[in-house]
Order: structure tokens, then sequence, then C-alpha cells
């Protein structure tokens, strides 16, 4: 799947390009912060020149993408099992939204039966006993051990 | 106080009960660490960078430091067992070890990779109390220009050693650094790149940073593969090397040591370059190359030499000069930060307690190992059928803790998954996160050096080059940048490319 020259689905270009971007505003931010004085540098002195850095590299990537061989975006994730990974992804996502409305017990058990369940299944038999009794451990050493207190959500469970 | 006062005082607080305690914990989990392929002691510290919270600084430190030397012992049995190295700094002691095992000879080889790795991880602790003391007096001359300068060294080595493109692995050391820049500047104390922002004025925590770019990528991208291990079911017997393989081995040991223990030093260095530079020595300078790769134990000993006396001396650079020289000792340092404690050149003079207990533990520690790695080797072996769909939502599970213990702030959850993301989508365009963590630790510290010195030296930039530590330091920077450039010294570039750090 790789090719030279250039090529919009280029995955290399597109990480150029997304590097570029991030030292433009890395630039902008010092500037904005001020550049102060050789003899007294401000607080944008070094995010400024760490840009301009940034800038040069990420043309560097670029360029050397266009000149030499790069896979393209589909290729990176062809035959992978990147659906699997989305599903983590969200998971996770959805869980650190639920972890302080729902409280740590009732948020983790949830995505601990997802995790078990949907990416490579585990038997229930040993997914159901997992996904209680892991965080169901966990929050006694924290809470009754560690005094760290977990949230408890709006039911106030744990 | 002379060095015999300074060390009985060591043991003195090594040897409490909770100090043992702390140890043994530290190394016991390093080794499972090391022998679990997927995770490695850097998603272990990250882990437990929280639990040293709840104790005293020399508790937290010595089990921190027990998870780093004990991964090395542990990370040889996986490699030697089921060809799978445990740790990217045993990736060598596959080549002659699974060799050994599958010759029926797994018992002497996981001896010899125990011995090995406790007769180098004790003179590497030798060789770190002789040194450390006189570098901590010279270190003290280190004026800001050449720390700066020194750092800039690290950062440049760690790029240049990383795999792959050593423009990407800039573009991520540039990143981190201006990562570290987030929150408070340390000179004018006003905010920077906090977006009105709370949370962010003490700049983002290097908990959520590590756990999401090592722990949760590392989870994301083994899950797309769809990691399979199959166990070897190889009998263990025996696990005393012969005379015969003492006698091959002693060299091997000596020298990679010695060569483990000052490539450890370099920053940017460290194990897993010893262990490499240790294997490649050995079998140019054997008289029978030809039998490496087919069952030599010279191949076993001497890289798991390297790479325990490596790790001991990555301490020198953070204990005396608060330089962390690997991800790994970026983390210590996190540890000691936690606890307001500065590591550097005045350490061992303001805290002597900690600087020579956490050293003299490290004799305890390997002990400790030994003992953990030949009795129990059994056990160890138990652990490699853990089947990894098990274990991944399991380590998440202790990401998420890990996290949300070290702040008690849910803003921090939310930055891990962010850069489990993005550590994910950025190993698949093959950029490291190693030299990205190791400048996000330093960004700060180097930018406030960049501007004393600049300040210091009312604005003449030539202060870098004209000082002889600092301008050693950016010239090899410079020759080492520069070396990717010239065809025949990138393809030498390409062939000592190391994954450091990522395991």
């Amino acid at each position: 799947m790789k090719s030279s020259g250039f090529r919009v689905n280029n995955a290399e270009l597109w990480g150029g390009a997304i590097w570029f971007a991030v030292s433009l505003f890395v630039l902008e931010q010092g500037r904005r912060l001020g550049l102060g004085t050789v003899n007294a540098p401000g607080m944008g002195f070094m995010m400024f020149w760490l840009g301009i850095v940034m800038a040069g590299l990420s043309l560097g990537v670029a360029a050397q993408s266009i000149r030499s061989e790069g896979p393209s975006i589909r290729a990176l994730w062809a035959g992978t099992r990147w659906v699997k990974t989305l599903i983590v992804i969200v998971a996770f996502v959805l869980y650190a939204y639920a972890f302080t409305q729902l409280g740590f017990l009732l948020s983790t058990i949830p995505l601990m039966l997802v995790l078990l369940r949907a990416i490579d299944p585990v038997r229930w038999v040993i997914a159901l006993p997992l996904a209680f009794g892991a965080p169901l451990l966990i929050w006694w050493v924290l809470e009754r051990v560690l005094q760290i207190q977990l949230p408890t959500g709006v039911f106030e469970i744990g | 106080m002379d060095l015999a006062a300074q060390v009985a005082n060591g043991f003195a607080v090594a040897l409490t009960p909770i100090n043992l305690l702390y140890c043994f914990i530290g190394v016991f989990i390093g080794t499972l660490v090391g022998v679990l392929p997927g995770i490695g002691p850097i998603s272990a510290m990250s882990l437990l960078l929280p639990v040293t919270l709840s104790g005293t600084p020399e508790s937290g430190i010595i089990m921190m430091a027990g998870i780093y030397y004990g991964s090395m012992y542990g990370g040889s049995t996986t490699s030697i067992l089921v060809n799978i190295p445990g740790e990217a700094t045993s990736v060598v002691t596959c080549l002659d070890g699974h060799q050994m095992a599958k010759q029926g000879r797994a018992g002497p080889a996981l001896g010899m990779a125990a011995f090995a790795s406790f007769i180098a991880g004790t003179a590497s602790v030798v060789g770190l109390m002789v040194i450390a003391p006189y570098l901590a007096r010279f270190a003290v001359a280190f004026g800001p220009a050449e720390m700066f300068s020194l750092m800039i060294l690290g950062l440049v080595i760690v790029t240049f050693l990383t795999q792959g493109s050593m423009l990407k692995s800039l573009l991520m050391a540039s990143a981190g650094v201006v990562l570290g820049l987030i929150g408070l500047d340390s000179i004018t104390a006003q905010p920077r790149l906090t977006f009105g922002r709370i949370e962010l004025y003490d700049g983002i925590g290097l908990v959520p940073v590590v756990m999401g770019l090592f722990g949760v990528a590392e989870v994301l991208t083994n899950i797309e593969q769809g990691i399979k291990r199959t166990v070897s079911t190889t009998k263990i017997s025996n696990l005393l090397p012969s005379s015969e393989d003492w006698q091959r081995s002693r060299g091997p040991i000596r020298r990679g040591t010695a060569l483990g223990f000052f490539l450890g030093i370099i920053p940017g260095g460290g194990a897993v370059i010893a262990a490499f530079a240790s294997y490649a020595l050995e079998k140019r300078i054997s008289k029978t190359p030809e039998q490496f790769g087919k069952g030599a134990i010279e191949g076993v000993a001497g890289p798991e030499a390297a790479n325990n006396a490596a790790a001991g001396g990555a301490f020198i650079p953070l204990l005396t000069l608060g330089i962390p020289p690997n991800v790994v000792m970026a983390l210590l340092l996190g540890a000691f930060v936690i606890h307001n404690i500065q590591p550097g050149p005045l350490l061992m003079v303001q805290r002597p307690d900690l600087f020579w207990g956490v050293i003299t533990s490290m004799y305890i520690g390997n002990v400790m190992l030994l003992v953990l790695n030949l009795p129990l080797i059994g056990m160890w072996v138990q652990l490699l059928r853990l089947p990894y769909n098990i274990l991944f939502p399991m380590i998440l599970l202790f990401t998420v803790i890990g996290v949300f213990a070290s702040s008690n702030n849910i803003f921090d959850l939310y930055v891990m998954i962010a850069f489990g993301i993005i550590g994910y989508l950025t190993r698949k365009l093959g950029y490291e996160a190693a030299p990205l963590v190791l400048a996000f630790v330093l960004g700060a510290i180097m930018e406030n050096k960049l501007r004393t010195a600049l300040i210091i030296s009312a604005g003449d930039l030539t202060t870098f080059v004209t000082k002889p530590i600092s301008a050693i330091c950016l010239g090899i920077a410079a020759i080492m940048l520069l070396m990717p450039l010239i065809p025949f010294l990138r393809r030498k570039r390409e062939q000592v490319a190391i994954e450091d750090g990522q395991n």
C-alpha cells in the first residue's frame, strides 16, 4: 500500500500538516505571552522559538513524506481490529463522564463488563466475578485502607 | 562523615521494617511487570506514583527504584521461556536464552540471568556509592548554562536513540517541552496556556500524561492487533549453572557490568542500548562467535549484567545533577517532587538519610530479587498463562485509579484519555512517546535555566559556548543532530535505534 510522490491521503503528509498547525499555535501563543529581550527573556520567549523549530521540523516531515514512501491513512488501519479500539475509547470517554455522575462503583462495574465481554469475550463465569470483585476490592482498599475518597455520584453509593 | 559512616546510616534507614516492606513490594511488582509482556516499569511506576504519598519519601522512592531494577530481572524470564521479551531490555536475551531453553537448558539460562543480574546490580550500587559523592561535588559547579546544555544533550541523545525518524522524535521532544511549560511561569508566576482552567495552573500532571501515553495507548494498540500468547511447556530443572557455564560467563559479566554502568550514566543512554552493546561486544571478542544465537551462555550473561548495571548507573545523573537520564528516572524525579524534594548536588548534604537510604536499599533489593527469581520461578511462569483479555481491563482499571488517586481530580482522567488517544495515533504514525515524556519533565527546568543564564550573562548568547562543559554538551548534541544527514551514519543510527522505555 506504499507509493512515492504527492498523494492527498498520505498519512505522513497529514501528520506533518497537523504538526505545522500545532507549531503555528505555539508560535502565536509565545508571541502573545511576550518575548521580552535577550537579556530579559519574557514568558513567551522559549515558546516562540520552539514554535519556529517545530514549524521547521513539521515542514521537514511533510517534505519527507512527499519525497519518499508513506502509507495511506487507510493502510494504517487495514487488517486491524480498529472497531474494538474505538469501542474501548468510547467506553472510556463515557466512563469519565459517568465517574462523577454515578460514582466510582456504579460507573466502574459496567465499564469492566464492557471491557471483559465486548473485546475478546471472557466467559461470564469469570467476567461477572471480576467485573464486580475488582472494583469492590479497589474501592475497599482506597476508601477504607488508604482513606482516599472516591466519587459517590448522585445516588451516593460507595 | 566518611563513606563508611554514610553507608551505615543508609543501611539504618533501609533496614527499618517499613522500608524493607516497601522495598519488597517494589522488587516484587518490578519482577511481575518484567515478566508480563505489555506492561512495563513505566506503567507500573506511574500507577504507584500516588501510593508514594501515603508513606515517607524514603519508603516511596525505595519502592519506585525497586520496581525499576526489579523489572530488569523479570524481563529475562519471558525472553528465555517464551521467546517474548518481557521488557525492551531483554530483547537480546531471547537470542541465546530461548535457544538454551529449547536445548533443555532453561534452568541454567534462568539461573545465569538471575546471578548475572545480581552481580551486576550489586556492583553498580557500589559504583553509584563511590562515584555519586564525587560527581555531586563537581555538579555544584554547574551553572544555569551548563544545566541547560546538559538537558539539551540528554534530549538529543534520546531522540537519536529512538526508533524511526529523528525529525519525528525531535517534534515529539519539542511538543513535550511546550507541554511542560503549561502552568504558572517559574519566574513571573503568571499563568501560561491555561485557557482559564484552574486545574492547569499547576501544569499538566505527569501521572495522567504517562499513563495515557504508555498505559492506555499500549492497551489500545494491543487490542487492535489482538495479542495472543502461547506459553511454552519447557521443563525447568537445575537452576544452578555448571562450573563450565560460570567459566564462560565470568568475562561477559565483568565487561557487561562495566559497559552497562557507564552507558547508564549517559543521559539518553540506558539499559536497552547497554544490553545490545554488551551482546555485540561479546560476539566480537568471542573465539566462537558462530555459537551466538544458538544457545551461547555468554549471550545471556553479558546483556543481563549490562542492563542491570545500567539501571544502577542511571541513578547517578538524577541523584547528583537532578537530571533524569531516561523516562523511568523522570518518573522517579516526579516521586521526589511530590515530596517537595529536589534531587541534585545538595541532596546528599540536605537529605543524607534519603540519599544513602535509597542507595543501600538497592543492595537489599538485589538480594530479594535473587530469592524471588530463583526458587519462585514456577510462580512467574504460571503468571505468563494469564490471558490478555483478562489482563487489559485490569490494567485500564489500575490506570484510572492511579490517575484519580494521584490528584483526586476528574480533570486528570480526561487528560489521561486524551493522551491515550494521542499516544495511540502517534504510534500509528511512527512517533515515539519517550522523547515527549522526558522533554515534558525537563521543559520547565530547561526554560528556567535558559532564561536565568541569559539574565546572568546580560543577554550574551555566547555564554553557552564559552563555558567548557556547556560547549562540550552542545557540541556533542550538534554532532548527533547532524549524523542522520550522512547516509552511512544514518544507517548506523538505524541499527542502534531502540525503543527505550516503551515496554
